[in-house]
């Protein structure tokens, strides 16, 4: 979208209003590139510098080893598998998440009765921390006093208790849900604040030319929601990409690796295994695979946005 | 280069603070500790000492605040801050401690094997100033075995022993399905947990799932079937006869555990037993504080048993993880860190500190184990047999780190059971089916490479 | 806009259905709480507690350090929530109404920040904040947390500013407004629900975040609620089920509470061509 501003002479022996304002721009965005280089350039910097040794992480002492620990992941058995896992967790819990999110949003727009508490409910698994939702969610799922199996024998729909964690598919599948459990509701967050500000006239207007409730929702809502659903894609599909906590706590990786997504690969190699060094490879590696998706992704989306 | 030759010159620049202040307490710290506390010995300005344990639970905490409080009674110009950390995130704030050397000056209940694999990489102080001033007659015989080290100091002492993975079974299932005698050998046991099985009761609730419970487990088995995962000069000996018997006979009594052990974890385990799930359980003394406040129903029908063994003239064999006191080295005010560590031990505070977890975690020394004070606690009163029997087998136990007394200290423990090679091991013979021998092939092999780093 | 009876009624119950299936895990979270800790484990279990009993909360308020912690917590929150609403709504206002050379890149740029692990991030960080002199301060985690939530909350506050039609502000500018006086009249009331959307964002993260606070912060006095709580009562041998879930129960309360207050500016818009309330 190309910014038009003011053109107006330029004050008497000044600059002009176009570089004065866009010195206030810069002005405004310099705190934010102040926090960034200072917090995040150097420990991403460190972070590449560190994958060249080999460190012993209590010490942070090592030796150099130039490009072994990329040829020793890419060439070994643990970083493929978890590339496949973690590109599998990230594209189901990101699908469902997104679909439920603006499915929630939608029904929370209407005029249901206690609105307020339904959207504060709704907000919850994402508020919990992580650490006691996935306790809290073990304990549902518990063979013996867990509350899941117990209702679906009473159901009739099962007669012996369901292994949810321990067995795939069902491993990688109950991981998948708890996370669009627990993170759908920042699409929600972010969908619902938009649609307030959609002009209810696009509406009208639809209505008046015939569309029904689905023809309104994507000749309307969506393309309306497509500013801010390309962000939330994004971020979520980053987040989701690193999510450790989750998945470790639930299922510790198993059974036998098949829910090892890669952070959890880089946190057992930096203080489980303690080698530093190894694990800034594995999340360099991470990052260019991120990398790659995230500049597809916007390239795709200022193409479809000049459209 | 210039962020990691700054951050080098930070740690540097601040070990060098660290270490003058050391050697000039080092003179009063001769002095002061050879009476039980010395502190008459101390400089008199306001110190501030700072203690880390990952054991803080509400009754943990009141103990500890009241060791605390007698402490700074008997030191007025010493403030002692005690700080929570965790069993799980320790190696994360270990590494940026002493990357930065912002040290605490006492850590407790950490295993020993952190405590080795510190001081190997010239971590810690040596705590034998420590265990003089405690006594070292007071402890049990060997209690401080697991702490020797390669250059003959002890890297730290113990605060406790936990006798972590005893066989607990219900008296009253035991009577009702006809056996008469606790199993002694693994036939014995699978067969009680056969007939104890039914109407709603599991055996056992063994843990299968890839997380270090399993790990640690599957080392008492194999022990039990007389093997090692070591030998005493650290070879990799796992490939052996005895611990495929373990490991096929623990395959075999998956059928026994229920349906979710493939992911048991401690709680799952605890739990299983402690609510009357299943008729064994594999735990410490927790089971007993669980029970009374849980399940209070089968508080008179539990009991504990050292763990089966393949065959009756095995040894024994207990794992305690020996909660640890460690110092970092290059700690401020290294007399009184030392003093204090040695006062954790002393009673009356030292057994109010046993009674917050009675029967889990137990006494490094004989003296308080024998004290009435001790012993007078509803827990312990309730169950004399079972305590005394874990405060025995935990104090000649053994871990990963220091397999049986002869063996040399094994300073990778933590990283091989951090990477989920002996889980997995289980997990492909127990949930696969593989064949023992083949699996533990492939082990050696994942085990040589850990032990070469 | 007017709907036919039945689907109001089959929207309610849609809608209400996937809410308490969202919420139950709280609900069993609230209703353990409540329960002695002899019905803990139960066979079968129960939804709703035999005997109601209010010991937990009353142990976590009275035996543990938690209103301290809930304090820090508080502090560190709120501090993070305003900095990153000030610095982001300003920097996002720079990349949707400025021009000046690199503003797309330094836009993609700030997404870098969210590529590594933080597993990785986590020590440099911490000899950054020893060498600043802000290890173990609440500052700390102040400025960690806002270079998490800053790109989120220039991207979100982006894509809403960029949605604000031009011609407000250059009729209010026409009008005699200063560029900030266009800013605070225009701009901040229809990006406002973006603005709340952030708000809770960060509120939420420095809330619940776990990692950075365990290796930042080591002492009682500034440490918040996640590692307060957890590492109190989470070991591995021991986790004291009744506790934690009186705990955590304690913990949500304020997020709830604070978004029901938000959640009415959440929902309102302004400005001309109406809005769908």
């Amino acid at each position: 979208m190309a910014t038009t501003t003011a053109r107006a002479a330029p004050a008497a022996g000044g600059l002009t209003l176009d570089r004065r304002y866009a010195l206030l721009g810069v002005l405004l965005i310099a705190p934010t590139v102040l926090v960034f280089c200072a917090v995040i350039v150097y420990p991403l910097v460190s972070a590449l510098y560190l994958s060249l040794f080999s460190i012993y992480t209590p010490t942070l002492q090592g030796g150099f080893v130039g490009l072994d620990n990329y040829a020793a992941l890419l060439a070994g058995g643990t970083f493929w598998p978890a590339l496949a896992n973690t590109l599998i967790w990230t594209a189901g819990t990101l699908s469902l998440q997104i679909v439920f999110g603006i499915a929630l949003a939608l029904l929370l727009n209407e005029n249901i009765l206690f609105r307020s508490l339904a959207r504060s409910l709704i907000l919850f698994p994402y508020f919990v921390s992580t650490v006691v939702a996935v306790l809290v969610w073990r304990w549902l799922f518990n063979d013996l006093y867990g509350l899941a199996n117990h209702l679906l024998m009473l159901g009739g729909i099962i007669d012996m208790p369901v292994d949810w964690l321990g067995r795939m598919p069902n491993a990688m599948l109950s991981v998948i849900v708890i996370g669009a459990w627990k993170y759908f509701p920042f699409v929600v967050i972010a969908v619902l604040a938009r649609l307030q500000t959609i002009p209810e006239q696009l509406y009208e207007a639809a209505t008046i030319d015939g569309a029904g409730p689905v023809g309104r929702f994507f000749d309307v809502t969506l393309p309306q929601l497509r500013e801010v659903l390309a962000v939330v894609i994004l971020l979520r599909a980053i987040w989701d990409f690193k999510e450790f906590d989750l998945i470790y706590l639930l299922t510790g990786g198993g059974p036998l690796n098949h829910t090892r997504t890669l952070p959890l690969a880089v946190y057992q190699e930096a203080f489980g295994l303690n080698r530093m060094g190894m694990a800034s490879a594995t999340a360099v590696l991470m990052m260019l695979v991120m990398l790659v998706f995230m500049l597809a992704y916007l390239r795709r989306a200022a193409r479809a946005g000049a459209k | 280069m210039t962020e990691r030759d700054t951050a080098m010159k930070m740690s540097a620049g601040f070990s060098r603070r660290g270490v003058l202040g050391g050697l000039g307490l080092a003179g009063v710290a001769a002095a002061g500790l050879a009476g039980p506390l010395g502190g008459r010995a101390f400089a008199q300005e306001a110190i501030t000492l700072r203690w880390w344990s990952p054991q803080s639970a509400p009754l943990q905490l009141a103990a500890y605040k009241a060791q605390i409080a007698a402490f700074e009674a008997a030191h007025p110009n010493v403030t002692v801050v005690f700080e929570p950390t965790s069993d799980e995130g320790y190696p994360a704030q270990f590494a940026a401690a002493f990357a930065s050397k912002q040290l605490p000056h006492v850590v407790t209940h950490l295993p020993s094997f952190a405590a080795q694999t510190y001081y190997a990489q010239g971590l810690l102080e040596p705590m034998d100033a420590v265990i003089e001033a405690v006594g070292p007659g007071n402890y049990f015989p060997g209690a401080n075995d697991v702490y020797k080290t390669g250059d003959g100091k002890f890297c730290g002492t113990g605060i406790g022993n936990t006798a972590a993975d005893m066989l607990w079974i219900r008296k009253d299932l035991m009577e009702k399905a006809g056996i008469a005698e606790i199993p002694v050998t693994w036939d014995e046991l699978r067969a009680a947990c056969q007939k104890m099985q039914g109407g709603g009761i599991y055996g056992a609730p063994l843990p299968y799932g890839l997380n270090s419970m399993t790990s640690l487990i599957i080392i008492g088995f194999i022990h039990r079937a007389g093997g090692e995962i070591f030998t005493p000069d650290l070879e990799v000996a796992i490939d052996s006869q005895a611990a495929a018997d373990a490991l096929e006979f623990y395959a075999s009594m998956r059928e026994l555990c229920p349906a979710g052990a493939t992911n048991y974890s401690w709680g799952e385990s605890l739990t299983g037993f402690v609510s009357g799930a299943t008729a064994t359980g594999i735990y410490g003394g927790r089971v007993l504080g669980n029970v009374a406040a849980q399940n209070p129903g089968i508080a008179d029908f539990i009991t504990c048993a050292t763990y089966p063994r393949k065959s009756a003239d095995i040894p024994a064999w207990t794992f305690n993880d020996f909660p640890s006191i460690f110092i970092p080295k290059g700690v401020d005010h290294l007399a009184e860190a030392q003093a204090l560590a040695a006062f954790l031990l002393t009673p009356p505070g030292y057994i109010q500190q046993l009674h917050a977890a009675p029967g889990h975690v137990l006494p490094v020394l004989e003296t308080i184990a024998k004290d009435p004070a001790y012993l007078a606690n509803p827990i312990i009163e309730k169950y004399p047999a079972e305590v005394e029997l874990m405060s025995v087998s935990a104090a000649s136990g053994n871990n990963l780190g220091f397999e049986t007394a002869k063996h040399k200290p094994n300073l990778k423990a933590n990283e091989i059971v951090a990477s989920n090679v002996l889980a997995e091991m289980v997990q492909r013979t127990s949930l696969n089916g593989e064949d023992a021998k083949v699996v533990l092939g492939d082990t050696a092999k994942k085990l040589e490479a850990l032990m070469k780093g | 806009m007017t709907r036919r009876p039945a689907a109001t009624i089959a929207i309610n119950l849609v809608t209400w259905a996937i809410v308490l299936a969202v919420a139950m895990p709280l609900l069993w979270m609230v209703v353990t709480s409540l329960k002695p800790q002899s019905e803990l484990f139960r066979i079968p279990p129960t939804l709703i507690p035999s005997t109601v009993t209010f010991e937990h909360y009353w142990r976590v308020l009275t035996e543990t350090p938690f209103l301290l912690y809930f304090r820090n917590s508080m502090i560190l929150s709120v501090t993070t929530t305003a900095v990153v609403v000030v610095i982001g709504t300003l920097g996002a206002y720079s990349l949707v109404r400025f021009t000046y050379p690199g503003r797309e890149t330094l836009a993609g740029l700030v997404l870098f920040t969210y590529l590594l692990p933080s597993v990785v991030l986590i020590i440099p960080l911490y000899l950054l904040m020893v060498s600043l002199g802000l290890a173990n301060t609440i500052a700390s985690l102040v400025i960690a947390y806002t270079t998490f939530a800053l790109p989120y909350a220039l991207w979100l506050l982006r894509s809403f500013m960029a949605g604000i039609p031009e011609d407000l502000e250059s009729a209010a500018l026409v009008d005699g407004a200063s560029r900030i006086g266009a800013f605070v009249d225009i701009i901040l009331p229809q990006a406002l629900p973006g603005i709340i959307s952030t708000a809770l964002f960060t509120f939420i993260l420095s809330w619940n975040e776990y990692l950075y606070a365990l290796v930042l912060v080591n002492s009682d006095s500034v440490r918040p609620l996640t590692t307060g709580v957890m590492n109190m009562l989470i070991a591995s041998f021991n986790i004291e089920w009744s506790l934690l879930m009186a705990a955590s129960v304690m913990m949500s309360i304020p997020l709830i509470v604070i978004f029901a207050f938000l959640q009415s500016y959440l929902t309102s818009g302004f400005g001309a061509g109406g809005v769908k309330g």
